[in-house]
């Protein structure tokens, strides 16, 4: 068998560069650039410009921190809805090319070309990635970088070493032939292996493991006694570019959600209650969009001393409705308030457990008596609701409590 | 505390009573076996605050007293012991030896006051029944309990004591099984208790079908006891759903239907019906029964039985896991059905069975939608 090709396009610097073109005078005139939220606002940095990244603003960093490192930065708010229609116009130039176009988030996707050798004419895996990267540059403006490998982990070190930044001959794409894996995964550090985060860097770090060659200079047999069995043969397979190559193409979602950081803390039950409200109206009226039922669902809270702890229910049915997802949401919002009142920076909603198969309903017993059944009533209301929305859009009706 | 026990009774006593420790516990010492001697014999016991186990088997005590070990190391060792006596010593409040033959432990366990005590039972209700009727009321029933924790007063198994019977009923709210059977009961037992079917498990393990077992009453608890063993369990709070008004009695379509082949269509139906759901339409016809399925992405399926049937033809969906499931524990071959409409409650009864009292089963039908 011919060894698989994996490619993975990673959009250049994409929250930047969508915030520059949807405010070419603001932001698109900006160098130092961060995109997250407001100066004044609580958020995390999202992305930023590559100059504002020299002064060490990274993402995930609040942006608060991010502006004492770096004063001079324009920040603005993710432009989410461009950067959702961007990321489709890019996905849909993969597709021409590659069979399986995975999104792996929103500015980044895994193609699998196994058995198009012949489609290419067989020409190299690095020239069918350089014709992809001018397609996408072409019909959409935008640039990706491509990695590409034998399997998802060296397509994502190598996207890496492909990106053009600033101080580099990298040309864009990067692929690694195969049988190149081991010496490739060998120049990096540990800490760039996808999966190694600053605890298990950490633990690495106190057994003077570094680098992949540290590890390598080691036997599988003492990293089993110091790191245990599963880490052990994890970190072994890596370091040896030893990873899976399935590309899965759009699947069913496995849950749905939504939260919201608030601009100050809320404290009182009442005002996160009504944030809840907001966000099941929401994340319910998703559900119903994508024809989905969830049977799980789970409230999230973050503390303002940033501690996020989360309370979920599994029902015997899955529900669509707002008032009985409400009813469960609002029950585990008061369980995690009444085991720690904090002030809170954040809520969030998730539905899980989504039912395959719509068009069978299973009846109830005892759906007279019991609250978290959904009656014809519920129904009926909802399918209202959704066609005023589709009519007005998703303002079009809101309930009452959030009328400010 | 000083005892001689065989291995054969030392085995026995902590086969039943560990199933009765928890896995998992933040308590350490529910993680241990109480071990009680006295002159009558050694008492084992194990509890995870929701059921307690105990068991007293025949030992030689040359000391009474008592301390808790740990249950999973003493059920290990008493497994890999040679078939010789086993002494076991107490040495001090917290730890003991066991030699048996030239094999020797010394074994860490915790003192006995940090064991919670058992809660108060009173068992002068004048309720004995044999153990073989609650057998088969609780293994025909307590199939159908719900395993959701959104509405936990379904996770029991209903008891309606009444004068001269006893009721069981589960549901998940799809299903539902409803089993009595005539039993002598003093006036002093009366009520309704909902008791977790973990209980129910120990008490089919625990007493062998021919025993005669007494049961007692706590505040909220429940207790079986026969001479040498007893299992007790806290009672599930709550108000249980009316049952009673579900069950339909105007259902004026029938079917009898023979149970083996039955199974097998459904059996044979299931492969292709969704994971989820397990969807399968059920066509009755004056003499045949058909069977369809269709399940996007994965395939389709028809079968077809003979059956009587006796009313308009009716087209029905329904889980087919929870037919089979109730179709598993139908004590006759063959089963009769009732129907009212494709939207309402279809039951299951044993046709032509002897058994004592009556035994009826419940299942919601799936709405197809189209």
């Amino acid at each position: 068998m011919p060894p698989p090709r994996i490619l993975l396009a990673d959009a250049d610097a994409f929250f930047v560069a969508v915030a520059r073109m949807v405010d070419p005078a603001g932001a698109g005139k900006a160098p130092l650039l961060i995109v997250g939220g407001t100066r004044e606002s609580r958020g995390v940095v999202c992305s930023a410009s590559y100059e504002a990244r020299q002064y060490g603003v990274r993402s995930a960093m609040p942006i608060a921190r991010a502006l004492k490192l770096c004063p001079k930065a324009t920040c603005v708010p993710v432009p989410m809805k461009a950067c959702g229609k961007v990321s489709r116009e890019i996905r849909s130039v993969l597709m021409r090319y590659a069979p399986v176009v995975e999104a792996s988030s929103i500015d980044e996707w895994y193609m699998d070309l196994g058995g198009t050798e012949a489609i290419y004419h067989n020409e190299s895996l690095r020239a069918t990635a350089h014709r992809i990267r001018s397609a996408v540059k072409e019909a959409t403006g935008f640039s990706v970088s491509i990695g590409g490998g034998t399997n998802r982990l060296i397509a994502k070190l190598a996207v890496e070493r492909g990106k053009p930044k600033p101080a580099t001959t990298a040309d864009g794409v990067h692929v690694v032939e195969p049988g190149d894996e081991g010496s490739f995964v060998s120049t990096f550090a540990l800490a760039d292996l996808p999966m190694v985060g600053p605890k298990f860097q950490e633990r690495l770090a106190a057994l003077g493991l570094r680098t992949v060659p540290d590890v390598l200079a080691r036997d599988v047999v003492t990293l089993r006694r110091q790191l245990g069995t599963n880490a052990a043969d994890w970190l072994w397979e890596r370091v040896h570019g030893i990873a899976g190559a399935e590309v899965e193409g759009r699947g069913a979602p496995k849950s749905m959600s939504r939260d919201e950081t608030f601009p100050v803390d809320l404290v009182t039950d009442e005002d996160l209650e009504r944030e809840l409200l907001r966000l099941v109206t929401r994340v319910a009226s998703d559900l119903r969009q994508g024809g989905y039922a969830a049977r799980t669902i789970t409230v999230k809270l973050r503390d303002n001393d940033f501690r996020t702890r989360s309370a979920r229910l599994t029902l015997a049915d899955p529900v669509v409705t707002d008032r009985v997802i409400m009813s469960v949401a609002t029950e585990l919002l008061h369980k995690l308030r009444r085991s720690r009142r904090m002030p809170a920076r954040l809520i969030g909603v998730a539905l899980s457990s989504l039912a395959d198969d719509p068009g069978a309903d299973q009846l109830g017993l005892f759906a007279a008596e019991d609250p978290l059944q959904e009656t014809e009533r519920d129904l009926t209301i909802a399918r209202a609701v959704d066609r005023v929305r589709e009519r007005f859009g998703s303002r079009g009706i809101v309930p009452g409590a959030l009328i400010e | 505390m000083r005892f001689t026990i065989a291995r054969e009774k030392l085995q026995e006593a902590l086969t039943n009573v560990a199933p009765a420790v928890p896995a998992k516990t933040t308590l350490p010492v529910l993680a241990n076996i109480l071990v009680e001697a006295n002159e009558r014999g050694v008492r084992f016991s194990g509890t995870d605050l929701d059921v307690a186990v105990s068991i007293e088997v025949p030992a030689d005590v040359e000391v009474p007293g008592a301390l808790t070990l740990p249950a999973k190391r003493l059920g290990e060792i008493t497994r890999e012991l040679p078939p010789a006596p086993v002494k076991i010593a107490a040495l001090g409040e917290q730890r003991a030896t066991l030699e048996c033959g030239r094999t020797k432990f010394k074994l860490l366990g915790l003192p006995r006051d940090e064991y919670p005590a058992f809660a108060p039972v009173e068992f002068n209700t004048g309720w004995r029944v044999k153990s073989s009727v609650l057998h088969e009321l609780i293994s025909r029933t307590a199939f159908a309990v719900s395993t959701e924790e959104s509405r936990p007063i379904l996770n029991g198994v209903l008891w309606e004591v009444r004068d001269k019977l006893l009721r069981m009923v589960a549901t998940n709210g799809h299903r539902l099984a409803l089993m009595e059977s005539p039993v002598e009961v003093g006036p002093g037992a009366t009520g309704d208790f909902i008791v977790p079917p973990r209980a129910l498990d120990q008490v089919r393990r625990v007493f062998p079908p021919e025993e005669e077992i007494e049961i007692g009453k706590g505040e909220n608890h429940l207790a079986f006891r026969s001479p040498i063993a007893s299992v007790s369990t806290r009672l599930i709070e709550g108000p249980y759903p009316n049952y009673d008004q579900v069950i339909p009695r105007d259902n004026d379509r029938f079917a009898i239907v023979d149970r083996p082949s039955l199974v097998s269509a459904l059996r044979r139906m299931s492969v292709v019906a969704s994971d989820q759901t397990h969807r399968v339409k059920l066509s009755f016809n004056t003499a045949l029964l058909k069977f369809t399925v269709q399940t996007p992405d994965v395939g389709e399926g028809q079968d077809e039985i003979p059956v009587q049937y006796t009313g308009d033809a009716l087209d029905i969906g329904f889980n087919s896991s929870y037919l089979l499931e109730i179709l598993r524990y139908m004590p006759s071959d063959e089963v009769r059905f009732t129907f009212k409409t494709a939207e309402r409650a279809a039951t299951l009864l044993p046709e032509n069975w002897a058994g004592p009292g009556k035994y009826v089963c419940l299942v919601m039908p799936l709405r197809l939608v189209d």
